[in-house]
């Protein structure tokens, strides 16, 4: 039989409390129990980055952490960014600088990039790179992703 | 003439939803009451099936439904776009790694999994084909049954098709110089960041399909003919693809949740793992031996295309690919005389099917190749023997079709500028520079229609799959331009078969040529009601109105058009409804069955250094330059040249499905089949459009968004040759293929080595 | 993916009795990067999953003491990389650890966890050999010391032993510098499991460690105390030799996808070159 458990976690700031299979990930969890489905999957292997999610500051890959994991944790996700309608500079860069083509791993590379920004606000092209070589884009739009994310910075820095 | 809207890059439509996570793709979209499929296969290409054994599947509990191909009706329904050679369910035997052999339903993703395991399907593994040399061995076995295929000379054989294209005399051609080899091009895999998605549900009013697919329109035919339910009774709803490039044109899995959806009275749902999407559909691998015949000063006098496809069992539109990507297969150039044969071979490996270029960068990659070996032999360079020989405007470069629709030669000045083809180069670097050309649409039609509503706002209902080409914001901004409206007050409605009218399928870079066309021609249809109504409302003969661009012209003056639709409807309200259509006729005689819309003309020049001692190769300038005919939206033209440009390094560089004995996927997953990351970029990408409005579409727009893929590879080969002198074959141009070449060089005596 | 038990032992001891009650019918949860993707493709079916993470002693943390830098079970790649101790020491263990997987990957992957799994093409086992550590376990017995060469047998197998787990990993903080570098073997720039993995060190007495894998069951060190392979004076030839020696271990399996035996045979010459160059030129530059 599936084992369940009470999980306590902050989802994009709200507190919640839910029992979760103990064999799902944070990715089943946020998208099949929550709703929150533009976290994105894909590979779930932990290679393509599409399911990026940041938790306790840091991007990891929802796919590779059971949602029990979470327990206790601050998870947040491409919806917790834009605030009463308001998009965040990076969303607005995506759109400025035409980052998003099929978008689907948009969400992923927002996530990426957010924690990118939060952690070094001043990026070089190259940190930028190395932050999102774990978001796959096969639209390959990652000249204008770079870009977003360079101007973001810069907005942000302002 | 105003250009407020076409020309500008304003920001994307559906943009916001991509960048917030409000977007919905078919795996965010649930139905009440839905059950999750999870399907059965063996662990081979080619089995026996002896028997289901689907009692254990059925006592996990919450499992509604176990289909096998009995349980479908009998003879099992077969379908696709061209043949109908795929059955719903395996039958009787399974012919490639991945193919279902029974599906399970049940009320979680969970339970359809666990019971999909214990589905016990008896079988025997029988040997596969998976190489073109395997499958054109005499003593292969069939992939088809040939009973599929009655009336088909070749069905006592694996080659499904061959097309022959025929002209001048080549044993007439007199050459100074003839060259002569085979280049390879390996299977290689769409990708989508999105697997394929499906859901089935039955209702009063019939059968609605959600899925990922590019063609709705086409979907709602097979599925209709399939089950036997009128068109209208059909809905498919395809929300926007997360990346499609010619892997979702094609019914793949709908129909089985057709049929289970209606033998389970409740909706299905089904999402591939991208292992699944994987096994589901790939590009045509392809062996092609090129034989040119040059003069000394690089002319071509004839050349001799053999190019063998290797397909998987089920030809999807694959025939067509062969056929459509070798027929120009002598790219841009003048060529008094050539043969083309293409062969369309079947084996037991993953479902071929369109991937951005659709047949042709396969062919680029041999005909290119070969072009500068020609060169190298002569002492010219590859700019050099490319000018000589490339069509000049209006010259009929490709019998039967059209003539050259572009001022070329300024594409190719311009990318062997930006790559700085004249300047000195590093030591240990080389410079490459290629050439491809991909023919538009052969046939098409396009419905359109705009409606004008009362408050001045516009809704525009396109069929078009928007699958991040953006296609909805060329729309708009066709709409805004025509209707003098602001982009924030037009919407694009899309993806709904029962909704918006039809449009037979979003592929060849169609659909701002056709689509936009159609819209352009429902604008008109509402120009001319605007004039009657600007007639009637200010007292004037229907001639002294002229309407275009957004504005009503009167004698004396001009009113917006959103003014007089309002003085038109007076207090009653209600909207003024264009309808347009835009065809492009078959033609019978024509070898592909219609001529070419446009020519889709790319140029790309690399700059490259390679590792002598690892064959690590880094691109230093990627230089890419499209003849678009106008760039409607300069940012979108940008990012789809550079996408493509960059998703051409994959399989130049390092894309390959590895098959092994049993014809699975060895390399199955995103561990081990390697895309370009965010770290594998070219140090310098630099694209750039020719524009010179001399395009069929809009505004004389072409099409665009595929050519820029044609020839990395051969450019990057070349570049890579200059560098090391090795000269490879075969792609992709992996470190270790590249050091092979030079380890063999390195081992034998001649200067120079061919992998 | 099959259900399991999952536990969350609170102390050291429950850990240990949880192991050794249900051995290898239990796996252990740390940063999850290698054990959830066994566990979705069922390659790992157990019946317990025991996440470490509350074990107060193996929470992530980064100690020196005694001359020995400790570093903790739970702590990731992404806390190696960041730390100045580890930075200022044992580089090459940033350079390894930094290249695993993408970011996303080395904020959960934890060095303990990198060993554990036993990847022959593990990044941070050629540099963890190279500087001597050692592998402090906490088992039924008690604590006992592996050294770091004694520790690997073979893909997810290792000499750890019913009811032990990884408390930390111990590295000998030198005395005089030592000049080490790591390189690795990829089919793209981008994040990718390794097709080589190479760790050269060279101390001050001339003293050289080479450490290797991806290219046989295990990674594999050799050292060289001639002192020939660091000195400039030495005719290249004589180096080559030594070299061919300490790299006449590899194996390289014939069914990889991703490199031929032929190719990894010469790239692990190639690297080997490489690293002992950058060895002998970052000791240079620290003296």
């Amino acid at each position: 039989m599936p084992r369940t458990l009470d999980v306590e976690l902050t989802v994009n700031g709200a507190p919640r409390r839910l029992e979760v299979h103990v064999h799902h990930t944070l990715l089943d969890v946020l998208r099949d129990q929550l709703g929150l489905t533009g976290t994105k999957e894909c590979c779930v292997v932990g290679e393509c980055g599409a399911c990026t999610v940041i938790v306790d500051d840091l991007p990891v890959n929802s796919c590779l952490m059971l949602a029990v994991e979470a327990d206790g944790h601050e998870v947040r996700s491409v919806e917790g960014l834009a605030r009463a309608g308001e998009l965040t500079p990076l969303q607005q860069a995506f759109l400025d600088k035409g980052a998003a083509q099929c978008g689907f791993c948009i969400p992923g590379q927002l996530m990426a990039a957010q924690a990118l920004l939060e952690q070094s606000p001043d990026p070089t092209v190259a940190d930028v790179h190395e932050a999102l070589a774990g978001n796959l884009c096969r639209c390959s739009g990652y000249e204008q992703i770079t870009e977003a994310v360079l101007a973001a910075a810069e907005e942000m820095r302002r | 003439m105003s250009m407020r809207s076409v020309g500008a890059s304003p920001r994307r439509v559906g943009g916001h939803g991509r960048v917030t996570g409000q977007q919905q793709y078919v795996a965010d979209i649930h139905l009440p009451d839905e059950l999750h499929v999870a399907l059965v296969t063996v662990d081979c290409a080619r089995a026996r099936i002896i028997s289901v054994d689907r009692s254990a599947a059925e006592r996990v509990p919450g499992v509604r439904l176990v289909m096998t191909a009995d349980d479908l009706p009998q003879p099992v329904p077969r379908f696709g776009p061209q043949f109908r050679d795929r059955p719903v369910l395996a039958v009787g035997e399974t012919k490639f790694h991945g193919e279902p052999v029974a599906a399970v339903a049940a009320e979680t993703k969970d339970a359809a999994d666990e019971a999909a395991r214990l589905v016990l399907v008896e079988h025997e593994e029988l040997p596969p084909v998976y190489t073109i040399a395997g499958a054109l061995d005499p003593a292969a076995p069939l992939v088809q049954d040939p009973a599929l295929r009655a009336g088909d000379a070749l069905a006592e054989s694996n080659v499904l098709a061959e097309h022959r294209y025929e002209w001048g005399d080549i044993e007439a051609a007199t050459s100074d110089l003839v060259v002569e080899n085979i280049y390879a091009f390996p299977m290689v895999t769409h990708f989508a960041i999105e697997p394929h998605a499906f859901i089935a549900a039955p209702g009063e009013e019939g059968l609605t399909i959600w899925s990922s697919i590019q063609h709705p329109y086409w979907l709602q035919r097979i599925i209709a003919g399939l089950v036997g339910l009128p068109l209208a009774r059909v809905r498919v709803i395809a929300p926007d693809p997360g990346g499609a490039f010619g892997g979702k044109q094609h019914a793949k899995f709908e129909p089985l949740m057709a049929f289970m959806a209606l033998r389970a009275g409740r909706p299905v749902r089904l999402v591939l793992s991208l292992e699944e999407t994987f096994q589901a559909a790939r590009r045509n691998s392809a062996e092609i031996r090129v034989r040119t015949g040059l003069r000394s000063d690089g002319s071509i006098t004839f050349r001799e295309i053999h190019a063998d496809y290797l397909l998987g069992p089920y030809a999807d539109i694959s025939d067509r690919v062969v056929g459509k990507g070798s027929y120009p297969g002598n790219g841009p150039y003048r060529v008094p005389a050539s043969r083309i044969v293409a062969r369309a071979i079947l084996s037991h490996t993953t479902p071929s099917t369109a991937f951005r270029g659709f047949g042709a960068p396969q062919v680029n990659w041999a005909v290119e190749s070969n072009l500068d070996e020609g060169a190298k032999a002569l002492g010219l360079d590859g700019l050099q023997i490319r000018l000589r020989n490339l069509a000049r405007r209006g010259e009929k470069f490709l019998p039967y079709d059209t003539p050259a629709d572009g001022d070329w030669q300024q594409t190719v000045r311009r990318a062997a500028e930006l790559v700085g083809w004249d300047t000195e180069l590093p030591a240990g670097h080389g410079r490459g520079i290629a050439l491809g050309i991909k023919l538009g649409p052969t046939t098409g039609l396009s419905h359109a229609t705009v409606r004008f509503l009362a408050d001045g706002s516009v809704l525009v209902f396109a069929g078009t799959s928007d699958m991040g080409q953006g296609s909805r914001t060329i729309f708009a901004q066709i709409a805004s331009e025509e209707m003098g409206v602001p982009l924030d007050r037009i919407t694009v409605v899309s993806g709904d078969t029962h909704v918006v009218p039809y449009d037979q399928q979003t592929s060849a870079a169609r659909s701002s040529v056709l689509m936009g066309n159609a819209i352009i021609e429902a604008c008109r249809s509402l120009h001319g009601q605007l004039r009657d109504m600007a007639a009637q409302a200010y007292g004037l003969d229907p001639q002294e109105v002229r309407v275009e661009r957004g504005v009503a012209h009167l004698p004396d003056g001009e009113v917006p058009l959103v003014e007089v639709l309002q003085a038109g409807l007076g207090t009653l309200g209600g909207e003024l409804i264009g309808n347009g259509m835009a065809r492009k006729e078959a033609e019978p005689d024509h070898p592909l069955g219609g001529t070419a819309a446009f020519y889709e003309l790319n140029c790309t020049a690399i700059e490259a250094t390679v590792d002598d001692e690892t064959g690590e190769v880094v691109l230093v300038r990627h230089a890419i330059v499209s003849d678009v005919g106008r760039a409607l939206n300069p940012l979108q033209v940008r990012m789809q040249d550079e996408g493509a440009a960059i998703m051409g390094l994959g399989h130049t560089l390092m894309e390959h499905l590895i098959y092994d004995e049993s014809g699975r996927i060895r390399n199955l997953g995103a561990i081990d089949y390697r895309i370009p990351t965010a770290k594998d970029l070219p140090l310098e990408v630099l694209s750039d459009v020719v524009e010179n409005a001399d395009g069929p579409g809009p505004y004389g727009a072409k099409g665009m968004s595929e050519g820029a893929l044609l020839c990395v590879a051969p450019a990057v080969a070349a570049a890579v040759q200059q560098a090391t002198g090795v000269v490879i074959r075969d792609l992709p141009l992996t470190p270790q293929r590249i050091w092979e070449a030079l380890d063999e060089r390195r081992r034998s005596p001649s200067p120079e080595v061919v992998s | 993916m099959r259900s399991f038990d999952y536990q969350r032992p609170a102390t050291l001891t429950d850990a240990v009795a949880l192991l050794e009650r249900h051995g290898p019918e239990a796996q252990i949860l740390a940063g999850g990067t290698d054990l959830i993707i066994g566990l979705r493709d069922r390659t790992i079916q157990p019946s317990v999953v025991a996440d470490l993470k509350q074990v107060p002693e193996l929470r992530p943390a980064i100690d020196e003491q005694d001359g020995w830098l400790s570093i903790s079970a739970g702590t990731t790649m992404t806390q190696i990389s960041a730390h100045p101790a580890i930075r200022r020491h044992f580089m090459a263990l940033v350079e390894g650890a930094d290249v695993v997987g993408s970011v996303q990957i080395r904020n959960r992957a934890t060095l303990a966890g990198n060993i554990c799994n036993a990847s022959p093409a593990a990044d941070t086992a050629p540099p963890l050999l190279v500087f001597g550590a050692r592998v402090l376990v906490e088992g039924p017995a008690g604590e006992r010391r592996i050294p770091i060469d004694e520790f690997f047998v073979r893909s997810r197998e290792t000499t750890l032993l019913r009811g032990e787990l990884v408390k930390s990993i111990e590295l000998p903080v030198p005395r005089e510098p030592v000049g080490a570098a790591y390189l690795r073997l990829t089919r793209r720039r981008g994040t990718d499991l390794a097709s080589i993995t190479l760790c050269c060190g060279v101390e001050p007495s001339g003293s050289t460690r080479l450490a290797y894998g991806s290219v046989g069951p295990k990674p594999v060190l050799f050292t060289d105390k001639s002192g020939v392979l660091a000195d400039p004076a030495t005719a290249e030839d004589a180096k080559l030799a030594i070299l061919e020696e300490m790299l006449s271990a590899a194996s390289p399996s014939p069914r990889s996808v991703r490199a031929s035996p032929q190719y990894r045979r010469a790239m692990l010459r190639v690297l080997a070159r490489r690293g002992l160059r950058a060895a002998v030129e970052r000791l240079r530059g620290a003296a």
